[in-house]
């Protein structure tokens, strides 16, 4: 299997390392939630454009977006 | 022929310095032969003194293939057979052997530490026909008159073998992990693709890449969160103050406003006011980190600029030898001697005379040691030429860094006031220098940065006129820069004080990583990655510090060069076989890594017509010329292209026009100056220019040169 994002060798959906970013995106969101109310789609929405986002995260999160949209 | 003395030194300068020093009338002769410069001088008798040009000698396997690995074997020979590019040690050699075959006694007078020390020692041994026996050696930590006059007098009976023992088995371990690992990663990358590209790793590049790596990762993948901070803008007696809230974080949004609207435009009142004094000692004496940091965070200039600038103005005898790790002032080199000196330079004139006045001079000293100098401090020579502003800034650091060391602890005094409105806590913070000490002698590299304030008195009653809600988000970590970069290897206990700067460079040239906030580039991420599936142990940063302190160890005869060679090879051994059995899938991943790091570099910028496309350096396979040309001409989006000079080389700079703003190209045909090149047929400048070129009858359309 290939990565969605970068076509590196995928466990599942993602490389290892996107999948890091997935994972790290999937935990912070209670963080948001708690902070502010967000949905799922706007959050991901915010860290997409947020400059401090590294940049695998942002690749997922478009992705993630990208999927929302379909 | 009367018989002389040969003394070796380091480099040339640090010949003229020496036999100006030790020449009875202070005028030695300079000859030259073949491009070789040696000085003549004469003292109690004739000397002659001739420099290395750095290491004349280096590690070289001893026979077999270029390309071929795992190589163990291996000799010391003159570089030149070894490199490229290094005819000119053949001369330079040659004319030491002919020097030394007159010679009476040699002396080795090169930087006193390891490098230094092997330096001399590779020419008494191999140019010099076996001296390394009966040669003495000059010790001395600046190249003053006085210093070297003495170190002359009473030189030390023989070599320092064990410095020099030290200096072999690193050097021979580093070509060890060098030669195998760079020449195992160019092997596979050229058995898949069958294209040859120079790829290297060595001892120390490798655990410092990993170790960046592990940043990058936390950095790429790092999803912020939000969270508030408030702050307010009280009035006291008819004056604005800025206080914050006594929580530096909140965490719901919904709070954080009702804090806002239960504060503003409300009364409060000062509950608790608290004083405290500090003291601040003054900074210890620079090792060679320590001024790379400090010129780094004052001077923006990198670890490896500082050590070349340092390295210029201890040749000028300016100040003492940089490369050391000392943070020790001993008092044999006079304290108030330098101080004195530096009182004749009108800018120290009045810091020097007021240390000069204290009854006893006692420099703060760190707790680090170096066992062959003393930390970096100003000899008290005046330049004698005109210093660049680069020079100035360092030796200025430097005398001044001197100077603070013999100062008074400073205190200063924090003013903590509590105020509380609605329910609410705010503090307000005051700082005041109360003594200066040695602060007054490190300006203006240290700031007092005082926060002066109203006398006030508890229970007095504030106005809160605005309290602000700033939106904030969690940081990644930092980026590391050369200087933290070097700062990390050195608590890390990786690469040595000589070396670091060096290595970080390395990494620069080998496009492993990019700017001046770090960044690791793909290859540098793939490098790390097959090393870390095929050859973990050769970048383990546990493993390099554990062979660095065994080396180290060499220096106090505590540890032997075969063994730690032995255990070395053993190490590579089985991780080379590794690496070779998995040539394949490595070489396929090299080579993708290696051809779009290419693609990248072919790359100019964005597509000024469709806007999506990127601009890019192409090759017509039918005339086989080269252009620009859009990447949307694949996908049948956008046909822009632009003609490009056929010879030389065609590299995107990375800077824009000045003029109409495109991406601009560097050219090169080799043998003369690049030019750089606005490809856009419309640029304002174009037009200026070919106006200008029919007005002086030049050759028109020439490319305005890069200066
Ligand atoms: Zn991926
Ligand atoms: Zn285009
Ligand atoms: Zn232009």
């Amino acid at each position: 299997m290939k990565c969605r994002i970068c076509n590196r060798e995928a466990l599942e959906k993602y490389c290892e390392l996107h999948e890091k970013a997935y994972r790290n995106i999937v935990q912070k969101y209670d963080s948001w939630k708690r902070a502010m109310d967000v949905s799922w789609k706007e959050y991901l929405n915010e860290i997409a454009k947020n400059p401090y986002t590294g940049s695998w995260a942002k690749e997922v999160a478009e992705q993630l977006l990208k999927n929302e949209d379909r | 022929m009367e018989k002389y003395t040969l003394i070796i030194t380091e480099k040339p300068d640090a010949a003229q310095r020496i036999a100006q020093a030790l020449d009875s009338k202070g005028k030695p002769k300079k000859v030259e032969e073949n491009g070789v410069p040696y000085f003549l001088a004469h003292r109690n008798r004739k000397l002659v003194v001739v420099p290395a040009l750095g290491h004349l000698y280096t590690v070289a396997h001893e026979r077999g293939r270029r390309n071929y690995y795992p190589v163990f074997n291996f000799k010391w020979v003159p570089r030149h057979l070894a490199e490229r590019g290094a005819k000119q040690i053949r001369t330079w050699i040659e004319t030491i052997s002919k020097l030394a075959n007159d010679a009476e006694d040699f002396i080795a007078a090169c930087d006193y530490d390891i490098e230094g020390s092997l330096i001399g020692y590779c020419i008494l041994k191999y140019g010099c026909e076996n001296k390394e026996g009966v040669a003495k050696r000059m010790k001395f930590s600046t190249l003053t008159k006085s210093e070297l006059e003495k170190a002359y007098d009473g030189p030390l009976s023989q070599l320092d073998f064990a410095l020099i023992e030290a200096g072999k088995t690193r050097h021979e371990v580093d070509w060890l992990y060098g030669v195998n690992l760079s020449r195992a990663l160019t092997s596979a990358a050229r058995r898949w693709s069958g294209k040859y590209a120079t790829l290297s790793t060595g001892r120390v590049q490798g655990p410092t890449l990993k170790f960046l790596i592990g940043r990058e990762r936390v950095i790429r993948s790092f999803v912020p969160t939000p969270y508030w901070e408030i702050r307010a803008e009280v009035e006291i007696k008819k004056s604005t103050y800025e206080v914050e809230y006594e929580r530096k974080r909140i965490e719901k949004r919904a709070e954080a406003e009702a804090v806002v609207k239960a504060c503003t435009d409300k009364t409060g009142e000062i509950k608790k006011v608290d004083m405290r004094e500090f003291h601040q000692k003054p900074p210890t004496p620079f090792d060679i980190g320590a001024l790379q940091t400090e010129a780094y965070s004052l001077f923006r200039y990198t670890p490896r600029r500082t050590m070349g600038i340092a390295q210029r103005l201890y040749l000028d005898a300016l100040i003492s030898y940089p490369r050391t790790s000392s943070q020790k002032l001993p008092p044999v080199i006079n304290y108030k001697n330098i101080l004195k000196a530096l009182s004749k330079e009108p800018a120290y004139k009045k810091l020097a005379s007021k240390l000069l006045e204290k009854e006893e001079l006692k420099p703060r000293e760190g707790v680090k040691e170096d066992p062959a100098h003393p930390a970096v401090y100003p000899t008290g020579n005046l330049p004698e030429r005109t210093l660049s502003d680069p020079e100035k800034n360092v030796w200025d650091l430097v005398v001044k860094r001197f100077m603070a060391v013999f100062g008074e602890t400073a205190i200063k005094q924090g003013v903590k006031v509590s105020l509380e409105v609605n329910g609410h806590n705010f503090f307000l913070r005051g700082r005041q220098v109360l003594k200066e000490g040695w602060m007054q002698f490190y300006k203006p590299y240290v700031k007092a940065e005082e926060v002066l304030l109203p006398p006030i008195k508890e229970g007095e009653t504030v106005r809160f006129k605005r309290v602000i809600c700033d939106d904030k988000f969690t940081n990644p970590p930092p980026r590391y820069n050369p200087s933290s970069l070097l700062k990390k290897m050195d608590e890390y206990g990786i690469g040595t004080k000589a070396t670091r700067a060096d290595i970080i460079g390395t990494l620069y040239n080998r496009r492993y990583i990019t700017e001046e906030r770090i960044v690791v580039t793909d290859l540098g991420f793939d490098i790390i990655d097959i090393l870390s599936n095929y050859a973990p142990r050769v970048i383990s940063v546990k493993l390099t510090r554990e062979l660095e302190k065994k080396m180290e160890q060499i220096q106090s005869n505590s540890e032997k060069r075969e063994n730690i060679l032995l255990e070395a090879v053993q190490q590579l051994k089985p991780q080379l076989e590794q690496l070779k059995e998995k040539e394949e899938p490595i070489g396929e991943v090299l080579s993708k890594a290696i051809k779009r790091v290419r693609m990248q570099e072919r790359i100019i910028g964005n597509c000024p017509n469709c806007g999506t496309g990127k601009l890019m350096i192409l090759y017509s396979r039918k005339t086989r010329k080269r252009f620009i040309g859009c990447t949307n001409y694949f996908k049948g989006i956008c046909s822009t292209s632009f003609p490009l000079p056929q010879k030389g080389t065609a590299k995107p700079m990375g800077k824009n026009c000045g003029s109409c703003g495109w991406p601009l190209v560097r050219v090169q045909i080799k043998g003369r100056r690049p030019w750089r090149l606005c490809f856009n047929p419309d640029c304002p400048l174009k037009e200026e220019r070919k106006k200008r070129n029919e007005m002086q009858n030049l050759q028109p359309g020439s490319p305005r040169k890069i200066l």
